[in-house]
């Protein structure tokens, strides 16, 4: 009868905690509704990986398997689902007001700041470029830069970036009144709504992949995968692929990620003083690209007739659509006639290119120091 | 133990300077190469849109010019008149 607990004997408190975790998880995904596509998979996956002798993380095992074809061989999974994101992804609002594009790029300053942080924490370059990233608010730009960089904590790092994203309703708010007044969140702003036409929308992705491919190359697997979704959005040649890439791609794509990046979660590389360090730098870096986006509208402000509402610089974090909604939610509280919704999506989807691209610029910046 | 769990994972304090060194540098080249890359995306946004709307008015004039055109030339057929 020993052969009947002779795996029990092996569970170490590790793997119990990593199966709390993993509850957790689950429950968040179900009873909370944060993030349930990619919280649920996770959560069963950090179960399903903490039991001993585990023959989904063996050699051949199915998750190990996915996890080298999928992730670690050549990053297809976050690339494939950039095309998803990008085909579901609507650059009008962008492109009619071209100037929210500063703000996305404001918004990634958390991400320089964690990186210092976590250098004079004394974690690593690569660990700390990692980890870094995490401000980018986005999740396969995180998981590709940790792979890159050959960090040792992509399971903390996926889900620590992911948790954060589902988090921006409730540490968004908090930082935008730390940093406004009253007055500055009443400002209005008049929406424009001027025609884009389809020829610009078809120009757009190819100019943005050939720009950021010139000055940044790293970033053209992320950028180049999201603007090719956004073009089979927007040529009108390619209903079915763009429906396909939306829907039917998108959703295989985030149910075997989350299971797959669970992997990662293994209780002797998740279960240590470092994941508590990275969810501190995590927030760290949430919270300051917020700043750096509000303190970039406040500056615009200085320099121009129509005021912008600094609240929309929030939304230049690439968190899709959640921190437009956040900055909406916000404005109305504020003003039940101030809405700031087209104006908070153009940062936003700004926010996602310019993740996109600083995720690139770090790999090429950090890789030859390395 | 916590003291020596953190020694245990991070970096020495020669290594610790040089990574800081080498982060402050990103910093400045980082933030100056998304600024970079975001300002020729504008630049190139709001080119495209000027050059756009500059061509589909010319043909909207053209188009206008032509119908003007046909409505004031004698030779040309009336509405309905092949019918007649």
């Amino acid at each position: 009868m020993e052969f009947l607990i002779e795996t029990i004997r092996q569970v170490t408190w590790q793997q119990a905690a990593m199966w709390a975790i993993g509850g957790l998880l689950i429950f968040l995904a179900i009873k909370k509704d944060i993030e349930p596509a990619l919280l649920l998979p996770m959560g069963f996956g950090a179960i399903l990986v903490n039991i001993p002798n585990s023959a989904v993380i063996a050699e051949d095992g199915i998750i190990a398997s996915l996890f080298k074809v999928g992730i670690q061989a050549s990053e297809a999974m976050p690339l494939l689902l950039f095309i998803g994101i990008g085909a579901m992804i609507d650059f009008g609002p962008l492109l009619s007001n071209p100037k929210l594009f500063i703000l996305g790029g404001a918004a990634q300053f958390g991400i320089f700041v964690t990186l210092i942080l976590a250098a004079l924490i004394g974690f690593p370059l690569n660990d700390a470029a990692s980890i870094a990233i995490i401000g980018a608010a986005d999740g396969p730009t995180s998981i590709l830069v940790a792979l890159k960089l050959a960090s040792k904590y992509v399971g903390p790092i996926m889900v620590v970036a992911y948790s954060y994203m589902a988090l921006v309703p409730i540490v968004q708010p908090a930082v935008v009144k730390m940093c406004t007044t009253q007055k500055e969140r009443r400002i209005k702003m008049k929406y424009r709504a001027s025609q884009v036409t389809k020829l610009t929308r078809i120009l757009f992705p190819v100019l943005v992949t050939i720009i950021s491919g010139l000055i940044a190359p790293a970033s053209l697997s992320l950028v180049g995968m999201l603007m090719f979704g956004n073009l089979i959005r927007e040529c009108g040649a390619l209903g079915a692929l763009s429906d396909t890439a939306q829907n039917t791609l998108s959703n295989l794509i985030t149910l075997l990620l989350g299971i797959t990046i669970a992997f990662q979660m293994q209780a002797a590389q998740f279960i240590t003083l470092e994941t508590l360090m990275i969810m501190g730098l995590g927030l760290f870096a949430f919270v300051f690209d917020t700043i750096g986006g509000v303190m970039c509208a406040k500056i615009m402000n200085l320099f121009s007739k129509e005021k912008i509402n600094p609240m929309i610089g929030a939304a230049g974090i690439s968190a899709f659509p959640m921190a437009a909604r956040v900055v909406e939610k916000m404005g109305i509280k504020e003003d039940s006639t101030n809405h700031l919704l087209m104006h908070a999506v153009g940062a936003n989807v700004s926010g996602q290119i310019a993740s996109a691209i600083v995720g690139g610029l770090i790999i090429n910046l950090v890789l030859p120091l390395l | 133990m916590n003291t020596f769990l953190l020694l245990s994972v991070i970096d020495s304090p020669a290594a610790r300077s040089e990574t800081l060194k080498a982060s402050l540098k990103i910093l400045w080249q980082g933030l100056l190469a998304i600024f970079i890359v975001i300002g020729l995306i504008i630049l190139a946004v709001q080119l495209t849109k000027f050059c756009v709307n500059k061509a589909e008015a010319a043909k909207k004039a053209r188009e206008e010019q032509k119908a003007n055109a046909a409505a004031n030339d004698p030779s040309a057929p009336q509405n309905g008149g092949e019918a007649r």
